[in-house]
């Protein structure tokens, strides 16, 4: 049984609709992370699942009971906020404890929680400080652990690491990571950047413009991505994407080669990706697109190029990126030969869905 | 439309332009001489010449009345007594009651100001609180709300004690009510109790729109997540205002504080309005008290007057001084 389950769930503010419709199923333990463009409902869902605001239509339900008109007290979740919410005016030390007191809790129960989180997210030294004396870091675990401290049935968090600088971003990541391979607890996870997705989550749940795109493991996103939206949403630099046409059984690709394209009635406009680390230099007379190097990436370990397709630079030429490995010889404004295998192909019918059929599982 | 706009523009530019023209070389000369420091008090001169012709002044001119006798109104024409006016206000058998003082209608008048002081503000924080904190929740017709609270506050005085007296006096709206409904007509003017209540009612009344200002925008201050935070955990109503809507509005509520015991201790206008210090001398207050001494009175004292108002001052400066160490720290980020 799910843990907690949204079930056709909308949310309109005024005339105007965000969510539209959600479903979603979200197991006891997961890390799921909602990603997606800014704007595109990912807090306003976190809200709705929190309590704090409520669904226009559908239910929400935890641990099987229906929680939709349930205060947002009562649902046993904790929330950590973008701006992490700290009251100024307290120490450490009483935020943490501020929503403890409100329980009928033992003052030393109180205590001991607030200790063992403190342990837990190395904030001890500065329990009797108050928030404006911290790190934007320091801030950040202080909201954790206030949430922690609750010890909630499973954690919402609202991009928590938006507000930190590169570095800390990273550091506080694994951490993160850590915390919840530790305490083994739900956590629901929003952000906007698909590389604290992909390496945080169990599930990845891409929305856009108030509906789920898909909800997948991280690499099964990466593999199989069930539109072209999310095709080019996740992985950076994105996803190389060839309108054409089915003909035939094939389709041609820029360069006139021309791959197997089944499933799809005769004439219909399909679209083809191809990812840039999925591109190579072609050996031989390997049948492959010319590409005129407009930008060169050298990053050492691989190197990004920022291509035009030779025979389109009329108005409009259509840009493609490659990501070789390594360091290879290449120059602005050399034409180079890119091959690929069909087996790395993307398929996308008239509709933007992925077709299945011939392709990497 | 454009170019009447360009013209218009010239018309008012272009004698700006020959002033500067013709100013430049001045100011050049004078920071020559004076060096760059001096452009300052250059800048500052209009003002501190305001500032002292219609404040400093006066001040020291107070202060010199206040050691003075007679009934004359030239300060040339009257006698030096030295401490002797202060010493006159300040003479008292037994401070607690007024009437054994020599000059009882000062202790009345300072009694008086006393309990309204006490009353007024304590109504207005009160008042203004609660409707700060009713404006600031998601009702209907808000910005109608804000409007009419904060509409007495652009009247004169004078004009909010005249309306109350057409409501309070005998023949008044008030009054035409309690008849209608069957009831006794009061005399609300003239009874001690009621004269005094409309006093601080009315002041209450007229101001209150300002402070409800001053604590809107410190609850509109407050992060709208820190409730939701609070929200989350359960916390009850009254325990989020106590333990954060209280703490965080402290430095809005402490200078409305403040600036309400600075005004209600210069309480006339409208009190003089609306009661004329009376029934009797039961809304007496300083102010009053030292303008019927000064200019009313058929025995003019202004040495008397000018050591009063010496005396509230000292009240005034104190209080002030609060006001502006409160509002510096409250600048100072201490949330
Ligand atoms: N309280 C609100 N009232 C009106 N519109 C809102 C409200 N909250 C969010 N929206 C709108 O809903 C959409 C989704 O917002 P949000 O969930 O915050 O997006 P994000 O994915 O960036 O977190 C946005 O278009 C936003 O303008
Ligand atoms: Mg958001």
């Amino acid at each position: 049984m799910s843990q907690i389950a949204l079930k056709g769930v909308t949310k309109s503010f005024g005339g105007v609709s965000v969510i539209h419709g959600v479903d979603l199923d979200i197991e006891t333990g997961e890390l799921v992370v909602f990603v997606g463009p800014s704007g595109c409902g990912k807090s306003t869902l976190l809200r709705l699942i929190s309590g704090l605001d409520q669904p226009s239509a559908g239910a929400i339900e935890i641990d099987g009971r229906d929680v939709t008109r349930v205060s947002a007290a009562d649902r046993g979740l904790a929330m950590v906020f973008q701006s992490y919410a700290l009251y100024p005016h307290m120490t450490v030390r009483q935020n943490l404890s501020f929503g403890l007191e409100n329980t009928r809790m033992a003052k030393a129960e109180v205590t001991g929680r607030v200790a063992e989180a403190a342990r837990m997210l190395n904030i001890e030294p500065l329990l009797d400080r108050r928030p404006t004396q911290l790190s934007g870091g320091q801030r950040q675990r202080v909201a954790i652990g206030r949430a922690i401290v609750r010890n909630p049935t499973a954690f919402l968090l609202d991009e928590p690491l938006s507000n930190l600088d590169a570095e800390l971003r990273v550091s506080m990541r694994a951490e993160l990571a850590a915390l919840h391979a530790r305490l083994g607890t739900t956590m629901i996870y929003v952000t906007h950047d698909q590389i604290e997705a992909m390496t945080l989550a169990s599930r990845i749940v891409v929305l856009r413009a108030g509906r789920v795109e898909q909800v997948a493991r991280p690499l099964d996103l990466f593999n199989r991505p069930a539109n072209l939206f999310v095709a080019g949403f996740i992985g950076a630099p994105s996803m190389n994407l060839f309108p054409t046409r089915a003909e035939g059984g094939t389709a041609a690709l820029p360069g006139g080669r021309r791959v197997p394209m089944a499933g799809v009635p005769e004439g219909s406009e399909v679209t083809i990706g191809l990812r840039p680390q999925h591109l190579r230099l072609a050996q031989g007379n390997e049948p492959g697109f010319d590409l005129r190097i407009a930008l060169i990436e050298a990053l050492g370990t691989e190197t990004v190029v920022h291509g035009e397709l030779a025979g389109t630079s009329g108005d409009t030429p259509r840009r493609v990126f490659a990501i070789l490995p390594g360091q290879p010889g290449v120059a602005l404004g050399d034409i180079l030969r890119l091959g690929f295998d069909e087996a790395y192909l993307h398929r996308f019918g008239p509709d933007g869905q992925r077709l299945v059929g011939p392709g990497r599982p | 439309m454009t170019s009447l706009g360009h013209w218009a523009g010239v018309l008012v530019t272009a004698p700006l332009v020959l002033l500067a023209r013709a100013v430049d070389p001045l100011l050049r000369a004078w920071q020559r001489w004076t060096g760059i420091g001096g452009m300052a008090a250059f800048f500052l001169l209009p003002n501190l010449l305001i500032f002292g012709v219609f404040v400093l002044i006066p001040i020291v001119l107070n202060l010199a009345y206040s050691m003075t006798g007679g009934t004359e109104i030239l300060l040339a024409q009257r006698p030096y007594v030295g401490g002797e006016q202060y010493a006159r206000l300040l003479e008292c058998q037994d401070y607690s009651r007024p009437l054994t003082c020599r000059e009882d209608q000062f202790w009345t008048a300072a009694r008086n100001t006393g309990l309204f002081v006490l009353f007024q503000v304590s109504l207005m924080v009160a008042v203004s609180l609660v409707t700060a904190l009713i404006l600031n929740r998601e009702i209907k017709g808000r910005g109608f709300f804000r409007a009419v609270f904060f509409f007495p506050v652009l009247l004169s005085p004078v004009v909010v004690g005249l309306i109350w007296r057409w409501i309070l006096q005998r023949e008044g709206l008030l009054n035409l009510l309690v008849v209608n409904l069957g009831l006794e007509p009061q005399v609300w003017l003239n009874d001690r109790v009621t004269a005094f209540a409309a006093a601080v009612g009315v002041s209450t009344w007229a101001h209150m729109g300002f402070y409800t200002l001053i604590l809107l925008a410190g609850l509109q201050a407050i992060p709208r997540d820190l409730y939701e935070a609070a929200e989350m955990d359960g916390t009850p109503p009254a325990r989020v205002f106590r333990r954060i809507t209280l703490p965080l509005l402290g430095p809005n509520l402490a200078v409305v504080l403040v600036l309400a015991l600075i005004r209600g201790v210069q309480i006339f206008d409208e009190a003089y309005v609306l009661t004329g210090g009376g029934p009797g001398t039961s809304t007496l207050f300083l102010t009053q008290y030292i303008y019927e001494v000064g200019f009313a009175s058929l025995l003019r004292n202004p040495g008397l007057a000018a050591a009063a108002s010496m005396l509230m001052a000292g009240v005034l400066v104190v209080l002030t001084l609060v006001q502006l160490r409160l509002s510096r720290s409250s600048a100072g980020g201490q949330r």
